[in-house]
């Protein structure tokens, strides 16, 4: 079974609002899933409702087959989360934590918290006080509180919210290498565009309560086509050479190159065609839409047609 | 469910507030104790050879005022009557001198009063101990484990159980150390004199004041339980330990001052922990029974207990 997470038309009504409004979606095992939206948007309350922490108005969520509803015991052996901020009892240790962690699920021996300890980097400073901790050794922490138990699934809830660019870049690859190398379904939430493109594989956009798009990242990025930039000493030359082949090409130009989209075959003639016309070319490169402009893109085109 | 409690008292015992409370009881145990000592050198021991007159002047003084009075003398004044002059009786009777020296088991009857204070840090641990993990932020993360909601309660509940009765025990096991350090072990073992339904019966004092202790641990239980209930309803541990301590040293008055005009304050809660009325006292309320009080309390308990689960179990853990 690859399907390790079903979340099956799920509501949340909380004092007559509809803050998740039927939202369906799953989690393969090793795939990073981005769960991306704008503050407020009910990523937090997905990801509540999928550990527990909040009741389901209608629909089901299924961990491993197992209903968080009605088997929340056993569906819930299978995740590790942090909600949040990783809070810690900061007048215990970071051993102590985990220990305390450790109590409350089956099977965790003092070997599996060295080893988990070991995995996020934390062994010198295990047994000082977490009052002492900065953000980053706390989210690491988290991380080990939540890998104890060997779960098949974690979720993260802004995982990297406050880290420097080290921090991040740290969780990231940990998240990387426990899906790939673990097989587990990572599923993170967050409002950052460009972190959750170097994350996930695939990302699921939610707004006002709504799914309303998952993708592969590569599709989401990209779009049906690919833009290049060609650099040459005589922009305008180039655009009206284009233009005389295919009128209705939409061309930028920018100092001293011409923007324009392609398919990757017709790469090779367009330099010949250049070449022939005399003009001088410096650099041919993919440009790359930044997730950023896509997500503007989605949502805003979303709720134009939702206004509609 | 063992680990859970361990790991409940792992969070008491790592907090250095708790060895305050600890220091707290032992000190005011001990000063207590010196304090005593120092009057006792200064003071002599009372002449033995009158007792016998003494009680029967004081019997028929007592007698006369009850007889003067008649119907006018309110109840619980008659009761009280009634039952020193039963003992009184007794005494003379059976040659129990009521001047004994000052033992041990005195001072673990005047250490007693500190059970109060041991019921002041039960309830600040019970008002802490659901609120905290709210305002910690700790409770999402230990509401995510295998483990029913129901139970991680429970587990705290008995936690807060256990740390009362250690509270009490150390008392009880200190003073009696204190005391016998002190004061030194009586000589000839008197015993206690206790009066119910009309009939003085004679006790052993270590008995006794275990029983004593057990009687007046309750209302500190049911205190406790109610600050616990607080905490897991409304998530607040200011809230709830300061209602409680509110109640607990309010309460009893209230109760009374209510009594004394309306029926009803038997059904207060305050009108029953005390189940040391019935041994040693006379009921707040006129015909109250020990049975009665027992089935109060019990129902009390369960209201608690049934609103913390139900809130608990039901909550969703947002923000």
């Amino acid at each position: 079974m690859d399907t390790l997470v079903e979340i099956q038309d799920v509501t949340k009504v909380i004092k007559g609002r509809t803050i998740i409004n039927s939202v369906s979606f799953e989690v393969k095992k090793g795939e990073v899933f981005g769960f991306l939206g704008p503050n407020g948007a009910g990523k937090t309350t997905t990801i509540r409702m999928m550990v527990g922490l909040i009741g389901i108005t209608s629909g089901d969520i299924k961990i491993l087959g197992s209903s968080i509803k009605t088997d929340f015991e056993k569906a819930i052996s299978h995740i590790g989360a942090i909600v949040e901020n990783p809070e810690m009892y900061k007048f215990l240790s970071g051993y102590q934590n985990l220990v305390h962690y450790a109590r409350m699920s089956r099977g965790v021996t003092k070997e599996k918290i060295e080893e988990t300890v070991e995995l996020v980097g934390l062994t010198d400073r295990i047994h000082d006080k977490v009052r002492t901790y900065s953000l980053g050794m706390r989210q690491r922490l988290g991380l080990a509180q939540c890998l104890l138990h060997d779960p098949k699934i974690l979720i993260l809830d802004e995982p990297t919210n406050g880290l420097d660019p080290a921090g991040i870049r740290e969780i990231r690859d940990h998240l990387r290498m426990l899906a790939r190398e673990r097989d587990m379904a990572v599923i993170v939430s967050s409002h950052l565009l460009s972190e959750m493109e170097m994350m996930c594989d695939r990302i699921g956009i939610i707004q006002n309560g709504k799914l309303i798009d998952v993708q592969h990242i590569s599709d989401f990025v990209q779009g049906e086509e690919k833009i290049y930039e060609i650099e040459v000493d005589h922009p305008e030359k180039a655009s009206s050479l284009l233009k005389g082949a295919q009128p209705d090409i939409p061309i930028q130009l920018t100092g001293n190159s011409v923007l324009l989209p392609l398919v990757r075959d017709d790469i090779p003639n367009l330099i010949k065609n250049f070449v022939q016309a005399d003009i001088k070319i410096f650099a041919v490169r993919e440009v790359t839409k930044t997730l950023e402009e896509r997500f503007l893109e989605v949502t805003e085109y979303k709720e134009d047609a939702g206004n509609a | 469910m063992l680990r859970l409690i361990q790991n409940e008292w792992m969070k008491i015992f790592r907090r250095p507030g708790t060895y305050v409370m600890l220091g707290l009881l032992l000190i005011m145990t001990t000063v207590a104790g010196a304090f005593i000592k120092y009057q006792e050198s200064g003071g002599t021991v009372p002449d033995n050879s009158e007792w016998k007159r003494g009680l029967q002047t004081q019997n028929e003084s007592y007698q006369k005022q009850l007889d003067e009075m008649g119907e006018m003398a309110p109840r619980e004044m008659k009761e009280q009557y009634q039952r020193e002059i039963a003992i009184n009786e007794y005494r003379i009777e059976n040659d129990i001198s009521p001047n004994q020296d000052y033992s041990i088991w005195g001072f673990v009857t005047d250490t007693s009063q500190l059970i109060e204070f041991a019921g002041l840090f039960t309830i600040i641990i019970a008002g802490g101990i659901v609120a905290s993990e709210f305002n910690w932020g700790t409770i999402k993360l230990l509401l995510i484990r295998p483990i029913k909601r129901g139970k991680i309660l429970a587990s705290k509940y008995i936690t807060v159980v256990l740390f009362g009765l250690m509270l009490l025990f150390i008392l009880f096991a200190y003073s009696a150390l204190l005391g016998a350090l002190l004061f030194g072990m009586p000589e000839e073992a008197a015993p206690y004199l206790n009066y119910y339904n009309g009939a003085v019966t004679e006790q052993s004092m270590a008995i006794h004041l275990i029983i004593y202790y057990g009687l007046k641990s309750i209302t500190m239980l049911m205190l406790a339980t109610m600050a616990f209930m607080i905490s897991a309803v409304f998530r607040n541990s200011s809230l709830a330990i300061g209602l409680s301590l509110f109640l607990m040293f309010m309460g009893g008055q209230v109760t009374r001052l209510i009594s004394m005009k309306y029926d009803w304050a038997k059904y207060s809660l305050f009108a029953n922990t005390d189940l040391l009325q019935y041994f040693e006292g006379v009921p707040m309320v006129q015909g109250m029974t020990l049975g009665f009080s027992i089935m109060m309390i019990f129902i009390y308990f369960l209201f608690f207990q049934a609103l913390a689960f139900y809130v608990f179990k039901k909550r969703d853990v947002a923000a």
